[in-house]
Order: structure tokens, then C-alpha cells, then sequence
């Protein structure tokens, strides 16, 4: 594949609940080695728009395609196996599991119980979490876990991560170590598509950013562009006046979660 | 997991060798060993329903089906055709695995009370077609395994301490297997999906692969026990065999009070209950009808609140944690998305 | 219902009622609407009964495995009110409502209360242990006895051209609207009720709007089983009351509460209807053993494809 070749390309895809959508038709592609920032406002369809691209959220319509091939309507260990997968808002990790167990098992997607036991400890280690590789995950702190929940995606090897929210609850310099390793992990050829609410990681980090409201992607480019388009500071400011009284917006954060 | 050799596994060993010498201290004959032959084979049952119950906290209130399904074809393969129940008892295995994989097609979305509602209908299903398939199954009267004497290559002795040893090798067995997947890559996978079934998927754990996996060596296993359960009472009727309490509860029951999801939990729980139980019924039964049935029942509820996650929790923790049980509140998950 | 003529052809003059006992057609023009109407009226009750276990559940999130043992607590105490107060079982059942209902708020407050945020594991075992121990604390109290009450409109019956209606069926169906009419108005007007509808949708708010939700819970729960306890009460004029009979009701009632979702209270009315219904019919096509087959075979596909329940939402 070579650098022009989209690794991801998302085509039109619409996500609806009973009668709300979501996901209204968003087309974007990432070319491999891509650091793309996916932000807007609160409600807006960003878990909804991973989940539907790892598989646990069915398409009403729309195809994904990794890699060139399609892989919207496989279960999410099949994206997973392909090369896709996702880390959750909540950390959602094992809780009855050491934090090497966690990592473990995902490694297991590609490895025997002997080497997803090193390859866990290799990933964990590359995290700056192998101390803690011991410990239950009921005893870590939140920045912690969504550092853990990081770990046990990459140990499935994927092409394309979906962070989501990773850095939300880090001190400043830990966002930096982690940012550090995500530019280091893009430079042997990760590709990332990132959720975060830090402006300042997604500024520094991204070479481009997607912004979605309501469902539909409404402006991309890069950082700067972005910054400056008209219609992303309304979609930001209006956000303040409807966010008191906007059901609909729990109403979706809420249907991605089911 | 190497095979670490840790006190509770050494404990293990040595009951196992202690169950084995049993029948040289005891009436080979007697009222003793027929209660520990049952306690072994009680505890075969939980370890099996343990695999499902246990390790991927499925709550299943059907294995009766399962138990029922052993002993039917076992019986009915060696009374109508003279096949050697040692081969009905794989038949029986392969049948009930057969069952489990075609009721997990309906069922491995479902979770919590939804799954025990629906494994509690499909073991009333078979106890319904066992009454009334008569011609098939001999109807509500049940089946009778005549005394043949001792033929060893037809699964039967004349001695009890036979069938003693046949069910401790098979407690063996299961113990044995139930390990194997517990420190297994499989184990890792179940406890993945235990926990979070949604992350497992993410996580490239093929979800319905592995309960599917869990539920067929179960139902298989805990058909086994059905087959042997058979020729070690010679009879049994379809109210007896599917029973909600007597078989279901009471396998999952073991298993809880001895320790959800633990190895030893099973063995622990059946050597608590089931001669407690005997004794109960010794005692209480002259008394009066349901005394002994009450108490069970009311041992249950006071295990469940007492200590939900069984006797294994007095263990020490290294040695429990291994597969600390399912059976720990997790937080509730509103309050954890209150700050989002 | 496409068979319906050829299944006509292969019935036997006289066919059993769902509920046995005696209770023969008689010589039918309209076998089907004959056993639609059995169905309806055996149908309000399991309406009646279900709705019991489905409030328990939407309220407390626990499923009642025990639930119909207390629907045997009911019937006894009717038959001990109608042998030794000579009360019918249709007033006994207020009796059966007033006292299951204490005995139901006691058992939540004393043991379910304990289980409320312990995972299913728990909770499932914890009401299997109390079935178990009531089924068998009936069979030490009571014997293991079959015991029916005599009153004297069990074998009358009303005519509408070639329909039958039994009386006791008619009347039980009767009881069950009118206490389903009166819970509907509970959950709907008086403060109670809707401080057990305010905690089953979300008990933080409840809470925080000065409603007691432990007090609550066992009020929601001892009306759930007293529900149920009533609606075994009034069939007392035609099924006999032993300490197994709760084993009878269990599948029909699960049947029943699936069909209509889990939790909702008109699912359950509802879904007692169709499953009377199914019963009854589904005597016409099948031998009478294999009557709960077809519910079993109902009650599964509903779980597996729509947990949520077929009528509610749908």
C-alpha cells in the first residue's frame, strides 16, 4: 500500500436510533500514518461514530473499509482482527483482572498464551506501565485505566486506533509522555483517530482535524484551518445556549452506550 | 499459568488421594461410601456447571437437561439396543453438547436473569418430552436398569466401592478440565467476557465462540454425570432427573457455597452439602415431609447472604484470587457515568 | 390460524378445558370460539397473577423465581377462609391479598432488601432458596393434600347460543379486572403508587424528591406477590391447591411476563391474555401434555429475538 492509499475510509455511513440519527452520513478517509483529531460538540455522534466503525454499533447505512476492504458489518473481533479497534470513554476494563491480564488478553488475538503474556509486558512497558503490570485495575487511578485501556488496544496490533478520550483527567506532563507515544507509535506506521476534549493535545497532535455536530461532519483540515471556520465556532458557541435545555443530545450520547 | 505446585493445589492432591483410599477404611457395602460416591459425583456436577456458571457467569438453571440427557441415552441405548453404557456415556456427551450449542444459538445474547429464565424452560421442555414421549423415553414411570451382576464392560459391579472410584476419576476428570480452561487462554477470554462483554469484542475475543466452547464442555460433561448417575441408582424418572431443585439448583448451589468460579469451590461445597443434606434427611425426614427440603433451601439463602462469594472466600487470597469471583457488587455504573 | 378447519374435523366431541377437572364442553357448533373465550377467561387471570411478578421486577430489578409459591400461600389461605370462615374464595381473596401482603413486605424488607445491588448470581439463587423453602414449608404445614372448596356455582354455568360459559371462570375473570382496574388506579392516583412508579424509573430521583425507597421497595414487593396471591385465590372454585401447584403456574406465568416485557405492568395484563388464549387453543391441535410445550417453545423464541417483550413498544 503505498502513502496516498487511504487505510481507513469511512463512506457515507448513518447511524439511526428509532427515528434519531446520530450518524448522518459521514464520508472521510485516513491515510496510514495519519494523526486525525474527531471533535465537537457533547452529543454530537463521536462514540456513536467509533462504535460504528469498530463494529458494535450496526450501519443503518453506509460501508467501512480498511485497509480497502470492507469491514462494516463484521463483529468487532473480526475488525479487531483485521486491524481496528477502539478504546472506551469509561475505561472499560476487565475489573476482576490485573492489568497485565487485561493486555494479556487482547494480546491473545494474535499469540499464544506464552508470547501474549511477553507481548503484554512489552506493550505495557512501552507505556511507562510496566510497575503496575501486577496490579488489580480496581486499585488504579482514572488516568491510569484510560492508560490501560490504551495498552490492551495496541496489544491486539491494530493498523487503526480509535482513542477515545484517553487523555481526559492527565496532568499536562503526562499528556505530554503520552502524546510523545503516540507520535511514536504513528511513526512506525499507526494510524490514530482521536477523541479529545483537550484542545491544546488536539492542536499539538493532529496533522488534521474532523468536526462533527449533530451527526454530520461539518468542517475538516488541518488544526489552524479548523480553528478559523466560521461554521466550527458557531457549532461551538450555539452548543452553550442549547446545552441547558437539549435532550436530544443526552438522548444520543445515551443510545450509544445501549 | 505453569503447573505452580501452590498449598491449595497440593491440598487438592492430597484429598484426592485420601478419597481414594476411602473404601479400605469404610463398608465397601455400606450407607458411608453410597453418600460419598454421591457427594463426589454432586461435586463433578457443580465443577461442570461451574465451567459455565463460574468462569463466564452464565446462570444457568437448565443443566438439568443436560444430566437428563446422559442418563436417557446411556439407559435407553444399552435397554433397547445392548450397547455398553461406557459408549452411551459418550453418545449421551455428544448428544448434550449437540443441545447446549443449539440452545446458545438463542441464548448468548442473554444475560443475567434473562439466560437462567430461558436454560429453566428448556430443561422443562425435556422433562415435558420425557412424560409424554412414553414411547421413547417409558413415560412419567422412568427407567429401571436391571441387576445383571458384575460386567464390568457393561458398567456394571456388584461392588459400591467400584462406582466409588468410576465417579472420583471422574471428578478427577472434570477438576482436571475445568483447570485446563480456567488457566487457559480460553479462561483469560471467559473472564473477559464476564466482565465486559462489549470491551472482549473490541478487545478481538470471539465472544460467542468462547461461551459456546464453555457451554458445550459443560452440557457435555454434565452428561457424562448423568449417564453414570444412571447406572449407579439403576432407576430414574423424568420429575427426578430434569428437577429444578433437586438437580439444577442443587449443582449450581454447590458451587456457589463452595466458591463461584474457584476449583476447590465444587468439591468444598459438595462435601458441606451433601452429606449435611443425608444427615438432614436421616434425621428430619421421620419428622416431617419438606423438613429436610426446607432446610436445603434455607442453607441456600443463608449462603447467599451470609458470603455470596462461598466458603472460598475464607481462603486466603492468593490462592482464591485466581478467579475471584463473579459474584462481587461492581459499581454501579450510573454513578460512574454521573461525571462524564 | 390456517388449520383451523381441518383441525375441527379431528376433535373430539367432548374436549378437556385447559384447567381439567371435569369441566367438559358441551356439544360444541364453534369449537374455536368456544376455546377462545376459555382462553380469554383463563387469560385475565394468568393477566392478574403475571402482573404481580412483573411489577416486582420493574420496581426492584429482581426476577421472583419464588413468585408463584406465593400464588400457593393465596389459595391456602382462601381454602382455610372458606372451611373454617366459610367466606367463598372470591371475598377470601381480599383476605389472601392482606396477608401475603404482609408476608411479602416482611420477606423484602428481611431478605430481598439485602440482595438489591448483589449481582443476578445472587439475587436468582436467593429467590430459588426461598421457593424451595416455602413450597416445602407448605408441604409440612398443610400435607401434601389436594385441597379444593365446594361453592355452589362451580358447575353452573351461562349459555350464549352454543358458547358455555363457566361460572367460576367467568367470575374469577371478573375478580382479576376489577383488581387490575383497582391497581391501575393505586399506581396512578395515590401517592404511593407513584412514589413506586417514581422509584422504578429512577430511585436517586425518588429519593431526592423525599420518597422512602426502602419503605417503597417492600410496599412494591408485597403488592407484587399479594397480586399474584390473589389471583390464585379466586381460581380456587376450579383448581385444587396442593404445595406443588406453584411448579404448574411458573412457566405460564414467565410466559406470560416475557410476553409482555419484563416490568411492564399492561405487558402483563396483556400478555395474559394471549397466553390463555394459546393454551386453550392450542389444546384443539395437540394432546393436552404437550400444551405447555407450545408455551415453552413461545416463551424461548420471545427471549431470544425480543427480550424487551413483544408488546411492549411494539
Amino acid at each position: 500500500m503505498n502513502a496516498h492509499t487511504p487505510v481507513l475510509e469511512a463512506q457515507a455511513i448513518a447511524v439511526t436510533f428509532g427515528g434519531l440519527k446520530a450518524v448522518d452520513g459521514i464520508s472521510f478517509t485516513l491515510k496510514a500514518g495519519e494523526i486525525v483529531g474527531l471533535i465537537g460538540p457533547n452529543g454530537a455522534g463521536k462514540t456513536t461514530l467509533f462504535n460504528s466503525l469498530v463494529g458494535l454499533q450496526h450501519l443503518t447505512s453506509g460501508q467501512v473499509l480498511l485497509g480497502g476492504e470492507k469491514v462494516s458489518g463484521l463483529k468487532p473481533h473480526r475488525v479487531a482482527g483485521r486491524g481496528m479497534t477502539k478504546t472506551f470513554q469509561n475505561a472499560a476494563l476487565f475489573p476482576d483482572m490485573s492489568v497485565l491480564e487485561n493486555v494479556l488478553t487482547a494480546a491473545l488475538l494474535r499469540h499464544d498464551l506464552a508470547s501474549a503474556r511477553a507481548r503484554a509486558r512489552a506493550v505495557l512497558e512501552r507505556l511507562g506501565l510496566g510497575p503496575i503490570a501486577e496490579t488489580d485495575v480496581a486499585d488504579l487511578t482514572f488516568p491510569q485505566k484510560a492508560l490501560v485501556e490504551m495498552a490492551r488496544a495496541l496489544a491486539t496490533e491494530p493498523k487503526v486506533l480509535l482513542l477515545d478520550e484517553v487523555m481526559a483527567a492527565l496532568t499536562p506532563s503526562e499528556m505530554d509522555e503520552v502524546m510523545a507515544v503516540i507520535r511514536s507509535l504513528r511513526d512506525e506506521g499507526l494510524t490514530f483517530l482521536v477523541v479529545e476534549h483537550h484542545m491544546r493535545a488536539i492542536m499539538a497532535l493532529c496533522d488534521r482535524l474532523l468536526v462533527v455536530n449533530f451527526g454530520r461532519l461539518i468542517a475538516q483540515g488541518t488544526p489552524a484551518e479548523v480553528a478559523n471556520d466560521p461554521v466550527v465556532i458557531e457549532a461551538y458557541l450555539g452548543q452553550g445556549a442549547a446545552h441547558g435545555a437539549a435532550p436530544g443530545g443526552t438522548t444520543a450520547a445515551g443510545g450509544a452506550h445501549a | 499459568m505453569r503447573a505452580k505446585l501452590t498449598p491449595g493445589l497440593v491440598l487438592l492432591l492430597l484429598f484426592f488421594v485420601a478419597a481414594a483410599l476411602l473404601p479400605f477404611y469404610v463398608d465397601p457395602r455400606g450407607h458411608v461410601l453410597r453418600v460419598a460416591a454421591m457427594a463426589l459425583l454432586f461435586a463433578a456436577l457443580a465443577q461442570s456447571w461451574n465451567i459455565v456458571g463460574g468462569l463466564a457467569n452464565q446462570i444457568s438453571l437448565g443443566h438439568a437437561a443436560f444430566f437428563g440427557i446422559g442418563a436417557y441415552t446411556s439407559t435407553l441405548l444399552y435397554l433397547r439396543l445392548g450397547i455398553s453404557p461406557w459408549l452411551g456415556l459418550v453418545a449421551g456427551a455428544a448428544l448434550a453438547g449437540l443441545a447446549a450449542a443449539l440452545l446458545s444459538l438463542p441464548t448468548f445474547r442473554l444475560k443475567g436473569h434473562y439466560f437462567a429464565l430461558a436454560t429453566l424452560a428448556f430443561a422443562e421442555v425435556m422433562r415435558v418430552i420425557a412424560n409424554s414421549w412414553a414411547g421413547l423415553t417409558g413415560g412419567p414411570v422412568g427407567l429401571s436398569i436391571p441387576f445383571v451382576g458384575s460386567q464390568p464392560l457393561n458398567f456394571a459391579f456388584r461392588a459400591v466401592s467400584s462406582y466409588y472410584w468410576i465417579i472420583l476419576g471422574l471428578l478427577v476428570l472434570v477438576c482436571l478440565v475445568f483447570r485446563l480452561l480456567a488457566s487457559g487462554a480460553i479462561g483469560y477470554r471467559l473472564r473477559a467476557v464476564r466482565e465486559n462483554e462489549a470491551a472482549a469484542e473490541v478487545a478481538g475475543v470471539d465472544t460467542f465462540r468462547v461461551k459456546l466452547t464453555a457451554s458445550v464442555i459443560s452440557a457435555a460433561l454434565t452428561a457424562v454425570c448423568g449417564s453414570v448417575f444412571a447406572q449407579f441408582t439403576f432407576f430414574f424418572d423424568p420429575d427426578s432427573i430434569f428437577s429444578l431443585a433437586g438437580v439444577s439448583v442443587r449443582m449450581a448451589m454447590i458451587a456457589i457455597v463452595g466458591g463461584l468460579g474457584t476449583l476447590a469451590g465444587p468439591i468444598i461445597g459438595a462435601l458441606f452439602l451433601i452429606p449435611l443434606e443425608e444427615a438432614a434427611n436421616a434425621v428430619l425426614s421421620s419428622k416431617a415431609a419438606g423438613l429436610s427440603q426446607l432446610v436445603f433451601g434455607a442453607i441456600l439463602i443463608a449462603a447467599i447472604l451470609i458470603q455470596p462469594r462461598g466458603i472460598m472466600a475464607y481462603w486466603p487470597k492468593r490462592w482464591s484470587r485466581r478467579a475471584a469471583p463473579a459474584a462481587v457488587p461492581h459499581t454501579e455504573p450510573a454513578l460512574a457515568k454521573g461525571s462524564q | 390460524m390456517g388449520r383451523q378447519a381441518g383441525a375441527l374435523n379431528r376433535i373430539p366431541v367432548a374436549a378437556p378445558s385447559p384447567a381439567g377437572e371435569g369441566f367438559l364442553l358441551p356439544i360444541p357448533v364453534d369449537i374455536m370460539l368456544q376455546s377462545l373465550i376459555d382462553g380469554i377467561l383463563l387469560g385475565g387471570v394468568y393477566g392478574v397473577i403475571a402482573t404481580g411478578l412483573s411489577l416486582v421486577f420493574g420496581v426492584l430489578g429482581v426476577v421472583n423465581f419464588a413468585q408463584a409459591e406465593f400464588l400457593m400461600l393465596g389459595m391456602y389461605v382462601a381454602w382455610f377462609a372458606w372451611r373454617y370462615l366459610g367466606l367463598d374464595p372470591l371475598l377470601g381473596s381480599v383476605l389472601s391479598f392482606v396477608v401475603v401482603f404482609v408476608v411479602g413486605y416482611l420477606v423484602q424488607r428481611l431478605l430481598i432488601a439485602r440482595v438489591l445491588k448483589a449481582p443476578p448470581a445472587a439475587q436468582v439463587f436467593l429467590t430459588v432458596g426461598l421457593l424451595i423453602v416455602l413450597e416445602n414449608a407448605a408441604l409440612m404445614l398443610f400435607g401434601s393434600d389436594f385441597r379444593s372448596v365446594s361453592v355452589p356455582y362451580q358447575v353452573q354455568g351461562f349459555r350464549l347460543g352454543d358458547i358455555f360459559v363457566g361460572a367460576p371462570y367467568l367470575y374469577a375473570f371478573a375478580a382479576a379486572l376489577f383488581l387490575s382496574a383497582a391497581l391501575w388506579l393505586f399506581l396512578d392516583r395515590s401517592w404511593t403508587g407513584r412514589a413506586i412508579r417514581a422509584v422504578a424509573q429512577d430511585p436517586m430521583a425518588a429519593t431526592l424528591t423525599g420518597v422512602d425507597t426502602r419503605l417503597t421497595y417492600g410496599v412494591a414487593f408485597g403488592l407484587g406477590v399479594a397480586l399474584t396471591a390473589f389471583g390464585g385465590a379466586v381460581i380456587l372454585p376450579y383448581i385444587t391447591v396442593s404445595p406443588t401447584i406453584g411448579g404448574q403456574f411458573v412457566v405460564v406465568m414467565f410466559t406470560v411476563v416475557v410476553l409482555g416485557g419484563l416490568g411492564s405492568v399492561a405487558g402483563a395484563l396483556a400478555g395474559g391474555l394471549v397466553v390463555g388464549i394459546v393454551q386453550s387453543v392450542s389444546t384443539l391441535f395437540f394432546p393436552i401434555q404437550l400444551q405447555n410445550l407450545c408455551l415453552f417453545v413461545i416463551f424461548i423464541a420471545v427471549l431470544a429475538l425480543r427480550p424487551q417483550g413483544l408488546i411492549k413498544g411494539a
